[in-house]
């Protein structure tokens, strides 16, 4: 019945202004709906509030109601509890039973130094979720909906039908904040649930210690009494083979105990190069589902839910500016979101004063035009330990000529330069021998994580 | 709508409406607006940022009755940079509000008071009421409040806790590491358990001045009201409940010690200073042996520092705690000696007042 009144509130949004109903209508819930008497109570997050509705836009509720179908004789408005802010946050239990976050009941002075600990920074608990990622703050576009929807529709069941849930995509997209949000969600339904979130690597490193520690066997028996594993980056398990078999014989575990398992990775299975096909195949048993970088719109919808949920006022001309202008992943997106609402804070200026003026948040453009094609040379060079000169020169030594194709496919990427343009900054005659090497380490980072890393990390020094 | 009032009295006025007109997260144009109602020769000016709302009772010379709302940050400013003492002429033609004085006279576009929003309907009749001294209000509530929290996701520690206690108001707040409570009227006849935003109590201290003497506090189960002078300041309460936080109060106490507030606020902060790089982490000791009491920071790589203070010491005590909370504490106290209760190990310090026992500040230890 509630869901109701999402479409209600959708027709209400069509009546009135994006900041009227911003205002009036935000944080307000159908707390109780009486078909058949014809009343709806409505919960409403603050006093001041009420009146205005009750006057205002008491008719435009009324007709909303009714085009779905409900008539309604009468409407009430309710203060309802919470004050609006979300405060749902779960009781964990710690390994010690100890009462960990949530509960704002103090009864003694130990219950006060336990609540000390909780109120430190990092709520990260025994289930490795961070409680800040959830399914509401996670904003859906055209390029995410399908790994939504079905993220949604695992939190209903989990360990049924999408199992395992095999999320890919590239940095900064969002699989992290996803497959949390499904842990967290969960854990929310279901306190009860054992869920783990833990990245491959730390995953790895685990399994060597227990090794090392003669406690494989307890290592075993921590995954296997999980209900929901959640293992990020799973590409990292290149060359880790020992660390795959074993979690090839936890999955299958899981797997058989309908467990739910979710996977994050950069790339498909089958691009990972040295992943036993057998496993291979099964990770994609339960499909495969992708996120893909957010087009303008859905950028811009970002920006707007996160200036909402700080409580940051941002004109609709600086997020259009900023989406216009980044274009690399959310995450940077969002960075230099931030870096625009410090600066204006500081300055005292709003954010589109500041574009205006010139600034360009956290100088994303600058920091491109700053960035020459011999800074990328330079930059390639040095991570391979080559001079410039011995990497443009014409030796055919692999891991030279791989040094210099990831240079050319940075200047085309980075810069934006034609083949033409970047033939002599490498020191190769003809733009058909750039063009096949770019495309080469677009093709092979692709299944490569090692290059793939490498020019992540080179990426990151040019713009360090 | 028509006014004419004097220019210093507009200019106060306004000074205290327009700080809560544009204060709010929410960009709803019409809240940057102040609204200026003249009802039967009563003019008031009116602003809200929709969880609190401000009204002024303006004294005017000369009115007719209407109702506008015009910007209300750009109408303070006009009036404060006007000469003090000229009357002024504030006037409606339709949207347009002429403001004249003098050889001044400006225009502002104004909009219909019907888009301000309606503020909650108040029977103060049902309302519990309380009145007190504005000095006794200030005091005691900044000495709650300075414990409050921040932290919007525990909306209940945001505020301060008003409860009556044994017949008395009590105002308290905490943060989860301190707690500090102050009596604020003894002996009255009323119940009352809410959670009063420090936010808006913030803005009730800033526009009180020094001409009121008294201030009236109306609580019902959703609002409060300040009323003092020509102002009434309504805001919304937190809802929820707060902690039982009487329960955390040591009742046994290990050891008292009596110190100079000004010797222990001086040792206070020079260990802080040493503290800086270990987050503010300093040792209160007592020693009976040599009869000192000292506070001092934990040794780090920049050095350390130590200062004695002579009192009574009838038991060794050993405390360490964040300076900053200490020094919190010590300014909200009203007398020139310091108690310093120790309960014993691992429980809060109590700091109050030497001689006087309605203030109860307590700081929890680090643990070293």
């Amino acid at each position: 019945m509630f869901d109701v009144f999402r479409n209600v509130l959708a027709e209400v949004q069509k009546e009135t202004s994006e900041m009227a109903f911003k205002t009036w209508f935000k944080n307000v819930e159908l707390s109780a709906l009486d078909r058949e008497a014809g009343v709806a109570t409505i919960g409403v997050p603050n006093v001041f509030l009420v009146k205005t509705l009750e006057t205002k836009y008491r008719g435009i509720l009324m007709d909303a109601f009714r085009h779905n179908k409900i008539d309604l004789k009468q409407i009430d408005f309710v203060i309802k509890s919470n004050d609006g802010i979300k405060t749902k946050s779960r009781e964990v239990r710690d390994e010690d039973g100890i009462r960990l976050g949530g509960g704002e009941r103090v009864k003694s002075v130990r219950d006060l130094t336990e609540h000390l600990v909780a109120a430190r920074p990092a709520a990260q608990t025994s289930t490795g979720l961070n409680s800040k990622y959830t399914l509401d703050s996670f904003i859906v576009g055209s390029s995410n909906e399908l790994a939504a929807g079905v993220a949604r529709l695992i939190v209903k069941n989990p360990g049924v039908g999408y199992n395992p849930f095999f999320l890919y995509g590239g940095p900064g997209l969002g699989k992290t904040h996803l497959v949390q949000a499904i842990g967290n969600a969960i854990l929310e339904n279901d306190p009860t649930k054992r869920v783990l979130y833990i990245t491959t690597n730390h995953f790895y490193s685990e399994f060597i210690n227990a090794v090392r520690a003669n406690r494989g066997e307890q290592f075993i028996k921590k995954y296997q009494r999980l209900d929901v594993l959640i293992i990020d980056d799973f590409q990292m398990i290149i060359g880790k083979d020992r660390s795959q078999e074993e979690f090839f014989n936890i999955f299958n575990d899981l797997h058989q105990a309908n467990k739910q398992i979710i996977i994050t990775s950069d790339r498909l299975p089958e691009q990972i190069k040295t992943l036993d096909p057998r496993l291979s195949s099964r990770l994609r048993a339960g499909g495969a589902y992708d996120i893909q970088f957010p087009g303008f719109e859905d950028r811009c919808a970002i920006l707007k839910a996160k200036a909402e949920f700080m409580g940051q006022e941002i004109e609709d001309a600086a997020i259009e500016y900023l989406a216009e202008n980044i274009k690399t992943n959310i995450r940077e997106l969002e960075g230099e979101f931030q870096k625009l609402m410090v600066t204006s804070e500081i300055k005292g200026m709003t954010p589109l004063e500041l574009i205006n003026e010139g600034y360009m948040s956290g100088a994303v453009v600058q920091r491109r035009r700053s960035v020459t094609p011999r800074t990328v040379v330079e930059k390639v060079a040095k991570y391979y330990d080559l001079t410039v000169v011995e990497m443009t020169g014409r030796s055919r030594v692999a891991i030279i000529k791989t040094a210099r194709q990831v240079a050319m496919y940075l200047l085309s990427k980075e810069l934006g330069m034609s083949t033409n343009k970047i033939a002599p900054e490498v020191g190769v005659k003809d733009h058909t021998t750039v063009m096949n090497g770019i495309r080469k380490i677009e093709k092979d980072s692709r299944s490569d994580a090692q290059l793939h890393d490498q020019v992540e990390q080179i990426r990151e020094a040019i713009y360090g | 709508m028509e006014i004419e009032v004097n220019s210093g009295k507009l200019a106060r006025a306004l000074n205290v409406v327009s700080r809560v007109a544009s204060s709010g997260k929410t960009t709803l144009p019409i809240l940057n607006n102040v609204l200026i109602r003249v009802d039967s020769g009563k003019v008031t000016l009116t602003t809200t940022n929709l969880d609190m709302a401000v009204v002024d009772y303006l004294p005017v010379s000369d009115s007719k009755d209407g109702v506008i709302t015009v910007p209300a940050r750009l109408l303070a400013e006009f009036s404060s940079n006007l000469p003090k003492g000229k009357t002024v002429k504030v006037k409606t033609e339709g949207l347009k509000v002429t403001l004249e004085s003098g050889k001044y006279r400006s225009t502002l576009n104004g909009v219909v008071a019907d888009d301000f929003p309606e503020l909650p309907e108040i029977d103060e009749v049902k309302m519990v009421r309380f009145k007190m001294s504005v000095d006794e209000f200030k005091n005691g509530v900044t000495e709650a409040m300075i414990a409050s929290s921040n932290d919007m996701t525990r909306p209940a520690l945001t505020g301060v806790f008003f409860s009556t206690i044994e017949g008395s108001l009590h105002a308290a707040a905490t943060d989860g590491y301190r707690l500090a409570e102050r009596k604020l009227i003894d002996r009255v006849e009323s119940e009352v358990k809410v959670i009063v935003p420090a936010s808006s109590l913030s803005e009730v201290m800033r526009s009180l001045s020094d001409e009121v003497e008294e201030i009236e506090i109306l609580f019902d189960e959703t609002q409060v009201r300040f009323r003092f002078g020509e102002i009434e300041i309504t805001s919304k309460l937190i809802d929820g409940s707060y902690p039982d936080y009487r329960q955390i109060i040591p009742k046994e106490i290990e050891a008292t010690i009596i110190v100079d507030k000004a010797e222990l606020m001086r040792a206070t902060k020079l260990a802080a200073l040493f503290a800086r790089e270990v987050g503010g982490t300093i040792v209160l000791e007592a020693k009976t042996a040599t009869g000192t009491f000292s506070v001092a920071s934990v040794a780090n790589e920049f050095g350390e520092n130590s200062s004695e203070i002579e009192t009574e010491v009838t038991k060794d005590e050993r405390m360490t705690l964040n300076s900053r909370f200490l020094i919190d504490a010590i300014n909200a106290l009203e007398e020139d000696k310091v108690r310093l209760e120790f309960p014993g190990k691992t429980l809060p310090i109590i700091v109050r007042n030497a001689k006087s026992d309605n203030y109860t500040h307590i700081i929890m230890p680090l643990k070293s």
